[in-house]
């Protein structure tokens, strides 16, 4: 025990060690902790030559805000991009690991990735845990064979789709590509849809608000439009500064100064062999 | 009652101009019962990158215990000290970890990184990492804290200014919480210094 | 004997914010306008203040089917009151029939969160803030509803009211003016609607002086 203890950096996988403790906490009726979701509006659809993807930027942990512009297009691979809905910290590694995963396989094969492999990889590591890893994706990419979009469920299953959409947001979005969606669209009537059903999902779905961020990804290129639109400024400022009327008293002041960074001064003389 | 709750906590951290404040209340309770008045919460992991851990006790001093270690084997390896970035993905690691039997603990990173840009983060007790531009905010007093900070932060200020303005939105916000308050402990890092200041509040 | 819990309440809340602040000759009142259940907005315009009498104005979150019904119960009493004495009710009179309309439901709440505003009878600005069964208060400023926890900390820094317990006593209301007052109110209504997110689409703010009720609003976000 001891020695797995002290073994760093850990070889990876989770470690259990604090379930029976905080197993024991829930039995006697501390209820378990919330974590920070995505509530989210996230969606992806196929236009003429590649994918759009897009997500609104809003982290709430139960009725408040924690992030107004968190990012939740997650890089996959060059040429795949993928959002996510969830618990933000499951989307984030799940992402994270497939990622590195598919970067190996290219250093091994020296090829391209392929979307299916991205789609299998992070199904298969959500079906192992049995909807547990809380993520729902959107996977969208170009590779090979053209361009495809994926929805992935937090227990694993996935969805070939034209057009896709996820989170919480998911219906009021999909309401939008139901009625205005159609095939061979160009990328500006793409984006232009895209924007349409994440701010669709923004105004009307309280989990999901914020900015617009899109991906297009084309053949051999991709564009990650980060803030494509901010429908959402504050909406007042007060003009004049607001003062504190009762100062702050402070009983003990400590300064440590820092040690200055020491300059390496160029032009002198080389050193001699 | 949320396990968060037990001993009860108030963090927060604000960016300013080549600066940043972290700041912690100093109360250590057993639920509604307060047990010391001038509890550590914040903790400096090399001169320029201060860590604070909301939640609960135990495991906020295990969890620094496990930093810590990593942070010297770090500097041991690499022969200098990490920077803030790196420094919050390891704690979200180390928290992601244990995704499904999670230390009790909400992180707040503050450090000044490359050209003394100053850096803030927070996490959920999973490692959900949240990088902030202008504040952060954690435990039981949150919610009040982010309603202060909103309303009091500006962007670009000044050490003194910076000092003044994270120190009221933590008293008031810690007035409104039961469960943090005693004063406050709070750290002001700009390039050349780092000034480490205790603030008088309420005593209940 | 299967079933031992009842799957479904009778209560909901609709979340919203409410502001009240009292002042030497004039008193203001401020909500959003969002009504909304649970991820869903019901409405972007449902006025949360509701005018009683006069000189007494009512701002109420929570469960607004129970807010309406206490709208009406009190417009009811307020009737009878006229009635009797021919007169509209006071404010600090209304705070005391409010509490005890709330109270006689102590055992099936109305779930509504109130804070009721106006002007007293030497036309000083007055603030009550209540409790679900009619606990009240009467305070220089208050807010109730999901953003309060937002709200609060900033106006006690603000406006922070001498203590109820000092000798002799001391004026509740705030110091500042009223232009002052309603850019404050503002501000924090603009802040608790970044973070809180049953908090906004649109502000209403009533002011009450000498002169009578006067309305304005102002645009939040709408996400």
């Amino acid at each position: 025990m001891s020695q797995v203890a002290v073994e760093a950096p850990p070889k990876g996988g989770f470690s259990f060690d604090l379930c029976r403790r905080n197993g024991m906490l829930s039995k006697k009726g501390v209820p378990p902790p919330s974590y920070r979701k995505t509530g989210t509006t996230i969606v992806g659809l196929i236009f003429q030559d590649g994918v759009i993807l897009g997500a609104d930027t809003r982290a709430t942990e139960g009725p408040i805000v924690c992030d107004k512009n968190c990012e939740k297009i997650h890089y996959m691979a060059p040429n795949i991009y993928c959002c996510g809905a969830g618990t933000a910290a499951d989307t984030e590694a799940v992402t994270d690991m497939v990622s590195s995963q598919l970067q190996l396989h290219r250093y091994h094969t020296g090829r391209e990735s392929r979307v299916v492999t991205a789609l299998t990889l992070l199904k298969s590591h959500l079906f192992k845990y049995q909807g547990h890893v809380q993520a729902a994706l959107v996977l969208g990419g170009v590779d090979a064979n053209g361009p495809h979009l994926h929805t992935i469920y937090p227990h694993g299953s996935t969805d070939t789709l034209p057009f896709a959409t996820m989170g919480s947001g998911s219906l009021a979005a999909m309401s939008v590509f139901e009625s205005k969606y159609r095939e061979g669209l160009t990328k500006e009537e793409g984006i232009k849809l895209v924007c349409e059903a994440i701010c669709s999902g923004i105004f009307n779905d309280l989990g999901s608000g914020s900015n617009v961020d899109v991906c297009v990804i084309t053949k051999g290129q991709k564009e990650y439009l980060r803030n494509h639109q901010l429908p959402n400024p504050r909406t007042y400022v007060s003009s004049k500064r607001f003062s504190f009327p009762k100062k702050t008293e402070v009983l003990l002041t400590r300064i440590t100064p820092l040690k200055e960074m020491v300059e390496v001064i160029g032009g002198g003389d080389i050193m001699e062999e | 009652m949320s396990i968060f709750e037990y001993n009860g906590s108030a963090l927060i951290a604000m960016v300013g101009k080549n600066c940043f404040a972290i700041a912690s209340d100093r109360r250590l309770g057993v639920q509604l019962q307060t047990i010391a008045t001038d509890f550590q919460r914040i903790y400096k992991v090399h001169d320029r990158l201060f860590l604070g851990l909301s939640g609960l006790a135990t495991d906020a001093q295990t969890l620094y215990q496990r930093l810590v270690f990593r942070h010297k084997l770090y500097q041991l390896r690499e022969e200098r000290d990490m920077k803030p970035e790196t420094f919050a993905s390891l704690v979200s690691a180390i928290l992601y970890e244990k995704r499904f039997g999670p230390y009790f603990c909400q992180p707040v990173i503050a450090g000044l990184g490359d050209e003394d840009k100053p850096f803030i983060c927070t996490m959920d007790s999973i490692g959900a990492k949240e990088l902030a531009k202008d504040f952060v905010v954690a435990g039981t007093a949150s919610e009040s804290l982010y309603g202060a900070c909103e309303s009091m932060f500006r962007p670009d200020m000044e050490p003194e200014d910076l000092f003044e303005t994270i120190s009221q939105a933590l008293l008031s916000s810690v007035d409104r919480d039961c469960l943090s308050g005693w004063g406050g402990h709070v750290y002001v890092v700009t390039p050349t210094e780092v000034k480490e200041r205790i603030l008088k509040g309420r005593m209940d | 004997m299967t079933k031992q819990q009842a799957n479904w309440s009778p209560y909901d809340n609709n979340g919203g914010s409410c502001v009240a602040i009292a002042g030497a000759d004039y008193c203001v009142m401020a909500a959003d306008t969002r009504m909304s259940s649970g991820y869903n907005i019901l409405t972007r315009e449902y006025s949360k203040i509701c005018k009683l009498a006069d000189k007494a104005v009512m701002a109420s979150s929570g469960f607004q089917a129970d807010v309406n019904a206490l709208q009406k119960q009190l417009a009811a009493k307020h009737l009878t009151y006229q009635h009797q004495h021919n007169k509209q009710m006071s404010c600090p009179a209304m705070a005391q029939l409010l509490s005890n309309t709330l109270y006689y439901k102590r055992f099936f709440p109305y779930y509504a969160f109130n804070v009721l505003g106006g002007l007293d009878s030497e036309g000083k600005g007055c603030v009550f803030t209540y409790d679900a069964v009619g606990s009240y208060e009467r305070v220089g400023y208050s807010s109730q509803g999901s953003g309060s926890t937002l709200i609060m900390p900033f106006l006690d820094n603000q406006l922070k009211s001498p203590s109820p317990l000092l000798l002799p006593a001391q004026d509740a209301v705030t110091p500042l003016s009223e232009s002052e007052a309603v850019d404050l109110v503002k501000t924090v209504f603009a802040s608790a609607t970044e973070r809180d997110i049953y908090t906004g689409d649109k502000l209403e703010i009533v002011v009450l002086n000498a002169g009578g009720i006067h309305r304005e609003y102002m645009e939040l976000r709408k996400d």
